[in-house]
């Protein structure tokens, strides 16, 4: 199994405001799958994103990534995790806002010995008439397709997307949906893809429903539709 | 009901408490010091103008070779004046200082007691102050005057010696090896033998003479005094360096100071500014739903504006009552170390008040008010949107195909222009202030040398009136004071045909034509071939002379021509003149014709003076302009970072580790940093060219100016030794950006 999750627990404030948010989570995710964390608000999923990604620690429990866990590693081990394994791609696009759309994909292809060729890149995207561009030069859609080129530059092992449509209208949040089904079927990313959008879970390989911090239902999809056919 | 949002004003200075500490402690330093140099100035400026009343100082004095007879002093009198015995006597002691013996005066040139009391018993003497405290004497003490040992009773101000000039035509005051004192009249009377220096001091009748009625009371004076042909010396108050020199000298620095005060008052201003902007910035979401919300445009630019005007306001206030106490404090004692001035009493001053405290509040106000205004101008909808350009969209600037690293940082520089262009500013004032520091020393050195190597002669003998010498290494020359426009002394001086002394001159034949000092050339930017004209002192006459050659005579003003040439040119007799240049000592001239001997250590006094009273300043101000260093650079390379912290803690996620964050974001600073230091290095000696010139010439004399290489290399190497201190505490702030920050989307 390419990704372990055991026993996740996690907490957020202090004394009386203690809240646990993760409440022991057991998952696996095999290489090369599309796996798509599902829930309300507040259910914890972005939380247990962050803590695959190595942003939060977990207070119990660990995670294994290609046989490597994660829980032991220091800060600059967990830098070197994100750094070959990882890319990232956020709700909010966190581009650089004064690095044109070229420099922001070249900010991720910095990090890899061996990263994609960022024009072929940014053709892929549909980026490249864009290059030169800075973030609030471009609509939503294109920022997030700088991000996702950011993310993927590097041709990470682990593709992590947080709400990667939340702030996109219905039509270009389907092309995004596209573009990074398309990623992972040309680079054979694993893909962990959060959203509360009922509809994207069709294009997942797996699906794991989460609920008050706990794992409601854990559904291997054999019926893939493809994103561009996804309706809400 | 009071605005919510006063609330947030303590939380927000409590967020950011070590910039605004950092910031509030520089205010009140350079206003306190500032307030307390103007207010220091302004109490001794009025404590000595009231002094010629207070202790009813001469309005001139002179010496014969024998007491007065009555019939001259009834005719003097007669002049509209009154007359003081005023006897000294000069006292060598065994450690080569002098002592100026007085009896006390009690009707006039009255002496002030700092210490101990005048003395009442014989074997008492009271000294001079600063003398005193140059040499490490205090109340007590025992000094031998004439083979006697004295106690000293007290340490005094003489109101006529408030400077040390032990003869009028020094050059400088000697307060370390040159003392007045008083002992009691029978000590005097012993100590003296018989051997008394004759002086009589006058006070005018009506003391309400313009100033050139005074003047011309004491021609008259003269006058009837060389009839009697025992004239030995004579100087009125208004030539008498040791009453005018410390008057003329205080608060004098008081453009310079207030010019310094507010270029570092716009410094913070904008410092204020670009913080309140980033502020701004980042608070755009709250800041858009306020506006959205029905708060007005200047409600939110009050709001804004509070914490700037507020903590400018404290400190102003603050730094005015250090300036009154602390700061006075520290300035006078630089007054009363250079001089013997009397006690003073400190006296509100409402000009240092608005000076030093309101227009720098409004500077500050005013500029905050501008950037925060302009910031807020966007409308509500462009703050929800982070958009904060006015213009619709705003174009990313073309690069070079540079390495990637290299754009980054280029945009980095790009995107903090306006903190950057402060820093470059701040690093040019504070490098100012640091070469201030740095470049006297050596100055004062060069100075020093140069007098030594360029003296015309070993000995410059002054007479008080033509005296043959049989010695063979005497040259004469004759030399009187004319005055520039500006009243600047410059000597004029006629010289012998084929001068063994100024044998590299080309002394021009042709009358009122005349070979310039070097010193004279650069202080007063002239280039052979100019005229120049100059006035004797009170400007009756006018001379006109063309420059027709320099002679290196790099510190001192004046202007050569032949003896026939200034005896014509100042319609003296044949065979007049005024002095000798010897490289020997002249041992057959009586001491009583020498008005004063100029030898290399009497040139030299001026900078050892000035090194002794300004050696203090030149090493706080090193400290001072490390400390601007420091705080600018730290507090506007800061900003660079908490304004991409959100953007550093993105990359932090993508696997940078936080030494490449930093390579990224503190190198862009570091260019910046090292770059407008080594720049401004040349930039500050050209700046400072400038400056020196026009301080000099508010200044007598002239000191060339001359900088060694070290001090630029010492200028570097400090502002770059502060940089890396700098550095380091960024590396840690960048360590410490967490990677939840990117994660906060909005805020």
């Amino acid at each position: 199994m390419y990704l372990e999750i055991n026993n996740i627990h996690k907490f957020f404030g202090t004394g009386e405001n203690r809240t646990e948010v993760l409440k022991g989570i057991n998952c696996n995710i095999e290489k090369g799958s599309i796996c798509v964390l599902l829930g309300p608000s507040g259910s914890g999923k972005s939380t247990l994103l962050n803590i695959i990604g190595g942003i939060e620690t977990a207070e119990e429990g660990s995670i294994s990534i290609n046989g490597d866990t994660i829980e032991n590693m220091n800060e600059k081990q967990l830098s070197l995790y994100r750094r070959k394994h990882l890319g990232y791609v956020f709700q909010s696009y966190n581009l650089i806002p004064n690095l044109t759309v070229k420099e922001n994909i070249e900010v991720g292809a910095y990090l890899s010995d061996n990263p994609l060729d960022v024009d072929d890149l940014m053709k892929t995207l549909g980026l490249y008439e864009h290059r030169n561009k800075i973030p609030n030069q471009l609509s939503g859609g294109q920022q997030q397709r700088t991000s996702i080129g950011r993310a993927i530059v590097k041709n990470p092992d682990l593709l992590l997307c947080d709400e990667p449509t939340g702030a996109l209208d219905y039509k270009t949040s389907k092309e995004i949906l596209k573009l990074i089904e398309d990623v992972n079927k040309k680079y054979g990313n694993t893909v962990i893809l959060v959203t509360h959008n009922d509809a994207i879970k069709n294009m997942a390989d797996r699906v794991i429903k989460l609920r008050d911090g706990q794992i409601r239902h854990d559904i291997v999809n054999t019926e893939k539709t493809p994103a561009q056919e996804l309706d809400w | 009901m009071r605005n919510p949002l006063t609330k947030r004003i303590p939380r927000e200075i409590k967020n950011d408490l070590g910039k605004y500490i950092a910031l509030f402690l520089f205010l009140i330093i350079s206003i306190g010091f500032i307030s307390g140099f103007l207010v220091a100035g302004n109490s001794m400026k009025s404590a000595f103008d009231n002094s010629f009343e207070k202790y009813n100082v001469e309005d001139g004095h002179f010496t014969l070779g024998a007491e007065i007879d009555d019939k001259t002093k009834e005719n003097v009198e007669d002049l509209g004046v009154k007359l003081y015995k005023n006897f000294y006597v000069n006292k060598e002691l065994d450690n080569g200082n002098t002592l100026r013996l007085f009896k006390n005066r009690a009707d006039f040139n009255k002496i002030s007691v700092f210490e101990g009391n005048l003395p009442e018993k014989n074997g008492e003497i009271a000294i001079d102050r600063l003398y005193a405290e140059n040499n490490e004497l205090k109340v007590g003490d025992k000094i031998k005057v004439a083979d006697k040992d004295m106690t000293i009773s007290a340490t005094v101000a003489f109101s006529d010696y408030t400077a040390l000039f032990k003869n009028n035509t020094d050059m400088m005051l000697d307060a370390k090896k040159f003392s007045v004192a008083v002992v009691t009249n029978s000590d005097f009377d012993k100590i003296a033998d018989d051997n008394y220096t004759y002086c009589y001091s006058w006070i005018d009748n009506d003391q309400n003479l313009s100033d050139s009625k005074k003047n011309d009371l004491g021609d008259d004076i003269k006058d009837e005094l060389a009839k009697t042909g025992m004239l030995t010396d004579f100087v009125k108050r208004a030539d008498n360096q040791a009453i005018m020199f410390s008057g003329d000298d205080i608060g004098g620095d008081k453009t310079m100071m207030l010019t310094l005060l507010y270029v570092l008052i716009v410094v913070f201003g904008f410092i204020f500014a670009i913080t309140s902007r980033d502020t701004i910035e980042h608070e755009a979401s709250v800041i858009g739903t306020l506006r959205a919300s029905g708060y007005t445009r200047g409600e939110l630019t009050r709001h804004y504006l509070v914490v700037p005007t507020l903590v400018t306001l404290i400190a102003a206030v603050i730094g005015s009552i250090l300036g009154y106490t602390v700061m006075k404090n520290v300035v006078m004692n630089m007054y009363y170390h250079s001089y013997s001035l009397p006690p003073y009493k400190t006296l509100w001053n409402g000009d240092a008040f608005i000076l030093t405290t309101v227009i720098p509040c409004i500077i500050i106000t005013l500029i905050n008010l501008f950037v925060i205004a302009k910031a807020l101008r966007l409308p509500p909808l462009q703050f929800l949107r982070h958009d904060f350009h006015m213009k619709k969209k705003k174009k990313a600037a073309k690069l070079p195909n540079f390495k990637f690293l290299t754009r980054f940082r280029l945009r980095i520089i790009l995107q903090n222009i306006p903190s950057y262009i402060i820093m470059v500013f701040g690093i040019m004032f504070a490098g100012l202030l640091l070469f201030f520091g740095l470049a006297l020393n050596p100055l004062l050195a060069n100075y020093k040398t140069e007098v030594v190597n360029n003296m015309i002669a070993d000995y410059q003998y002054v007479l008080k009136a033509p005296v043959e010498t049989s010695n063979d290494a005497a040259e004469k020359f004759c030399m009187t004071t004319l005055y520039e426009s500006n009243d600047e002394e410059i000597s004029a001086y006629g010289i012998e045909k084929d001068s063994e002394y100024l044998s590299k001159a080309k002394i021009p034949d042709k009358k009122n034509e005349v070979v310039a000092s070097q010193g004279y050339l650069e202080k007063y930017s002239l280039k052979v071939g100019d005229k120049v004209t100059l006035k004797d002192k009170y400007g009756e006459n006018k001379y006109t002379f063309k420059i027709v050659g320099s002679y290196y005579y790099p510190a001192s003003l004046c202007v050569f021509m032949t003896n026939d040439n200034f005896n014509e040119v100042f319609n003296k007799d044949d065979g007049y003149f005024t002095g000798y240049f010897s490289n020997e000592k002249i041992k057959d001239i009586d001491d009583k014709y020498i008005a004063t001997t100029i030898t290399q250590k009497d040139l030299t006094t001026v900078t050892d003076q000035l090194d002794d009273s300004m050696g203090q300043s030149f090493t706080l101000l090193v400290g001072f302009s490390v400390l601007i260093y420091i705080i600018l650079m730290y507090l506007l390379s800061k900003l660079v970072i908490e304004k991409n912290e959100q953007n550093i803690s993105m990359l932090k996620i993508l696997g940078y580790s936080n030494r490449e964050a930093s390579k990224l974001y503190n190198h862009a600073t570091t260019v910046v940093t090292i770059g407008a230091i080594i720049v401004s290095i040349p930039v500050i000696y050209f700046v400072f060219a400038g400056l020196y010139h026009y301080f000099m010439f508010e200044m007598k004399g002239w000191l060339p100016y001359v900088v060694p290489w070290y001090v630029f290399v010492e200028m570097a190497v400090i502002g770059i030794i502060c940089y890396v201190i700098i550095y380091f505490i960024l590396q840690k702030k960048i360590n410490k950006i967490k990677l939840s920050q990117a994660l906060k989307s909005d805020e």
